[in-house]
């Protein structure tokens, strides 16, 4: 077999994404030197720089917007080296010591590998969601969200994103049914800010109630129909925004030995090591992840100190 | 060869930030109309684009054509202002 080592480019780490997870990894790694470049396909910052607010994440006792918290991690991690390059890992094939990375750029190699792709935020699979997807039907209320000044909206979900963005949403839309399947599952502090909007009439709380079907005219949304307790429920709102829960972003391993669990999450030993030598996987992306922003961070740091054990050729073996 | 380019934005859309970073890298100059500052200007990005999405970026080319780029999408972004 040819020595493709010699004609494509090699780095000592590529890592797959440039969220919390990511960026966090990347300071650690390049703060030793290590040579780091990172991929990202969507935005820098992941699904943490599309979020409005973020009141958990240590050391910012007022809270900060996932936009600036996204735009800090990026500028940390560029000023000691790392390189972020915008466009999309497709596959990664175990060559040995070096693991050859195909991605939109062309192919590279690179000693070790770190998966933190995170995951997107899951449809609800209903008719009209896709039909009238950014005519009606949104996932980023800080992106789309300012069409809907005075206007009538359903968010979809009862976790901790939809209570927020449903929060965030009160500062354009007349008013907003919140449609939770079964019961409100975000933190009692966002309930509690939740009951303040509840009280001043600006949202309405449906719980048991499913969301069922997406209408609309003239290629916007007009209707959402819901089922609660048993009987039909319509809405005439001009918008459905959608927080039900998250999808790993693991499609282009499903063809690789890394190993996923049944949702689609990467597996991956006590060192955060997948079942190929040299790629990590942290953050959202991990099976097991509890999907916060500062564990996150915490995992990427874990990663990256895994990662320079592997590279000095201290790894443990792998115990998957 | 791209004559000007228009992106419309909110303050609070990340995906805007990639688009003006993207451009910004591949030394474009563009024009911004700012959603949450100008929201009369709303109609108008929803009639180019036909969605209620920002960003929204327009590609004016010199024989006056127009591209239209709904979202963060680098593979219609990049090869629409090469």
């Amino acid at each position: 077999m040819a020595d493709t080592t010699t004609e494509i480019p090699k780095h000592d780490v590529i890592i797959v994404g440039a969220g919390p997870a990511a960026l966090t990894a990347a300071i650690y790694t390049t703060r030793e030197d290590i040579e780091t470049l990172l991929f990202e396909r969507g935005v820098v910052g992941g699904l943490a720089a599309v979020t409005d607010k973020i009141d958990n994440y240590p050391g910012f006792p007022d809270g900060v917007e996932g936009l600036t918290l996204a735009q800090d991690l990026q500028k940390q991690a560029e000023r000691f080296g790392a390189v972020i390059e915008l466009g999309e890992i497709t596959a990664i094939h175990d060559e040995g010591e070096y693991k050859r990375i195909e991605s939109t750029s062309g192919d590279m190699h690179a000693r070790a590998v770190l998966i933190a792709t995170g995951s997107d935020y899951k449809k609800i699979g209903v008719p009209g969601e896709q039909e009238f997807y950014a005519r009606g039907v949104h996932y980023c209320a800080t992106c789309d969200g300012a069409f809907y000044r005075e206007k009538k909206l359903v968010v979809v979900g009862g976790g901790n994103s939809a209570v927020q963005e449903a929060i965030f949403l009160t500062r354009f839309a007349s008013h907003i049914d919140l449609l939770v399947r079964s019961t409100i599952k975000a933190s009692d502090v966002l309930q509690q800010e939740l009951q303040e909007y509840v009280d001043k009439g600006k949202i309405t709380i449906h719980l048991n109630t499913t969301t069922d079907l997406i209408e609309g005219e003239d290629k916007f949304v007009t209707k959402v129909t819901g089922t609660k307790d048993g009987k039909k429920i319509e809405f005439d709102v001009d918008g459905v925004f959608v927080f039900v829960g998250l999808e790993p972003n693991s499609e282009f391993v499903k063809n690789s030995a890394v190993l996923l669990d049944e949702i689609g999450f990467v597996t991956t030993n006590q060192d955060l090591m997948t079942a190929i030598p040299g790629v990590f996987a942290c953050g959202d992306i991990r099976s097991g992840a509890t999907m916060q922003i500062a564990s996150a961070a915490g995992e990427g740091a874990t990663a990256a100190l895994k990662i320079r054990e592997y590279l000095e050729g201290r790894a443990h073996p792998i115990q998957n | 060869m791209v004559k000007n380019i228009t992106i419309f934005t909110t303050n609070t859309c990340a995906y805007c930030q990639m688009v003006k970073k993207y451009l910004g890298a591949k030394g474009h100059t563009y024009e911004e109309v700012n959603l949450d500052e100008h929201p009369h200007r709303q109609a108008e990005a929803t009639r180019l684009s036909g969605a209620m999405t920002t960003p929204v970026t327009i590609v004016t080319r010199e024989d006056d054509s127009q591209e239209v780029i709904v979202g963060y999408n680098l593979a219609k972004l990049a090869p629409a202002v090469a």
